[in-house]
């Protein structure tokens, strides 16, 4: 039997009155890649954040690797990477000390030579963070994800900001990644991108879950050619099709 | 440890690459300090019974905590806190409590390092010999340096934002700098500003090291009190209101 990496059961959350997350319910399995669909404000960062344990549900539950992060922060993050949208950097920081600074963090880090390798950073060893351009930075905050050897990463908007040759190189290596086993959580505003790297996808609406399973079926679901098709079908936006 | 020691490897060289911390604790201090000591050093800092070498040797070795307590460590906190920084580490096996130890050692370090600075200059081009204990000396300057970190600590857990962190370091770093007797010459003010001077937290560390330094010790009850009370209580409110975000 497979076992769940992440199990969201019921979860809710109001912000002033406002439901952003609606009793969103669905599983992610071991070695999966997993998509969470959405608009912009549709609630796909807040469900991130109380999985992680960021912010506290005020209904429902939220389980990785069968344990509440809240709860077991220290565990459940040496097997869990992360990477949040918009993290900033301090001022001044090389992308080597940023590399050293995160793997202080993990008892058996990654070796972070490699993994800039692997998203062509390495030649911006020396640079400053702040120098670096908005696809650099997405890439380098994507290495500090994988530079604790998660067995699950959350990737928040992972390749927004990215340029055509940079998203592939990240596509790539997530690809490589799968195949050794991760479970990827992520969320994109790509179809495209689902389509390539995920097994199973979960489109949202206004928090409440509107369509859930692997690609095909959720193409086949709306009766549309493509998952960026679907997609609309199920956001009700049918007059774009 | 190892772990904690290559983290603070990396926060100290980002320190030491901010020009302020150059200029406002390891520069200006020793400046002033042969600035005020060629012009007047052998005279008598008023009634105080030190000269103006000895008693602004110990109020210059202050400027280094002055700066760390009440600009670095509040600006650092409350940057790592508003850039998402320290929420980022939250989603780490670490505690983001380790970032900010390192942050408030690596501010400890450019203390006794703007003093070490300082000392070197007076001992070697001044001939400043000091009196008192440098044991005790040093213990003391230590409680003064532990004491104004916790106030700095409180400011950055009680400043939600940038703005109000800035306006609340300056009312508290400036004055301290300037009147507490640090730069300048506490004995140069009138009597009134001078017992003013006298209850800033600075400038009791500052009189309490003044009579260490000149081998007095039977006055320094009532101000270590006063330095473990501080570090108690603000202590106490920076742990009791700290937030990750």
């Amino acid at each position: 039997m497979n076992e769940s990496s992440v199990s969201v059961r019921n979860l809710t959350k109001s912000f002033s009155g406002r439901r952003v997350v609606d009793g969103l319910s669905f599983d992610v399995q071991k070695g999966e890649v997993f998509a969470l669909l959405g608009h912009n404000g549709a609630g796909k960062s807040t469900t991130i954040d109380l999985i992680l344990g960021l912010k506290t549900p005020d209904e429902g539950s939220a389980k990785i690797l069968g344990m509440d992060a809240a709860k077991n922060r220290k565990r459940v993050f040496e097997r869990v990477g992360v990477q949040l949208q918009n993290t900033q950097y301090q001022s001044s920081i090389t992308v080597e000390e940023a590399c050293i600074e995160y793997a202080s963090l993990y008892p058996i880090p990654a070796d972070y030579p490699a993994l800039l390798e692997q998203f062509s950073l390495s030649s911006l060893r020396k640079s400053f963070v702040s120098k670096l351009s908005g696809g650099e930075r997405q890439k380098l905050s994507v290495v500090l994800a994988l530079i604790g050897s998660p067995e699950i990463v959350f990737l928040d908007e992972l390749t927004t900001g990215l340029d055509v040759v940079a998203r592939r190189e990240v596509w790539r290596t997530l690809k490589q990644l799968k195949k050794r086993g991760l479970t990827i959580f992520l969320t994109t505003h790509y179809m495209e991108e689902a389509e390539v790297l995920c097994d199973r996808v979960c489109i949202i609406k206004s928090g409440k879950k509107v369509a859930e399973g692997t690609v095909s079926e959720v193409i086949a679901a709306s009766e549309q050619k493509n998952l960026e098709e679907a997609y609309l079908f199920f956001m009700g936006e049918e007059e774009l099709l | 440890m190892r772990r904690f020691l290559r983290m603070y490897r990396v926060e100290q060289k980002i320190f030491f690459r901010s020009p302020d911390v150059i200029l406002f604790c390891l520069a200006m201090p020793l400046v002033v300090f042969v600035v005020i000591t060629m012009i007047t050093g052998s005279k008598n800092a008023a009634d105080s019974g030190l000269t103006y070498l000895q008693s602004s040797y110990v109020a210059l070795s202050t400027v280094g905590i002055c700066c760390s307590a009440f600009m670095s460590i509040p600006i650092t906190i409350v940057e790592l806190r508003s850039q998402g920084i320290l929420r980022r580490m939250y989603c780490s096996p670490c505690s983001p409590a380790r970032l900010l130890a390192c942050d408030i050692l690596c501010s400890g370090v450019v203390a006794a390092l703007s003093t070490l600075i300082l000392t070197v200059a007076a001992v070697a081009a001044f001939g400043y010999r000091m009196p008192g204990n440098v044991l005790v000396y040093l213990a003391m300057w230590l409680l003064t340096m532990v004491s104004m970190f916790s106030i700095g600590l409180m400011v950055a857990s009680l400043c939600r934002t940038t703005k109000s962190m800035n306006v609340a370091t300056s009312l508290l770093y400036f004055p301290m700098l300037l009147f507490s007797g640090a730069t300048i010459p506490a004995e140069v003010f009138p009597a009134w500003f001078q017992s003013a001077a006298n209850v800033m937290p600075l400038g009791v560390g500052i009189n309490l090291l003044k009579s260490v330094s000149m081998g007095c010790y039977d006055k320094i009850t009532v101000p270590v009190i006063m330095l473990t009370a501080i570090t108690l209580i603000c202590g106490t409110i920076a742990v009791k209101t700290f937030r990750w975000e």
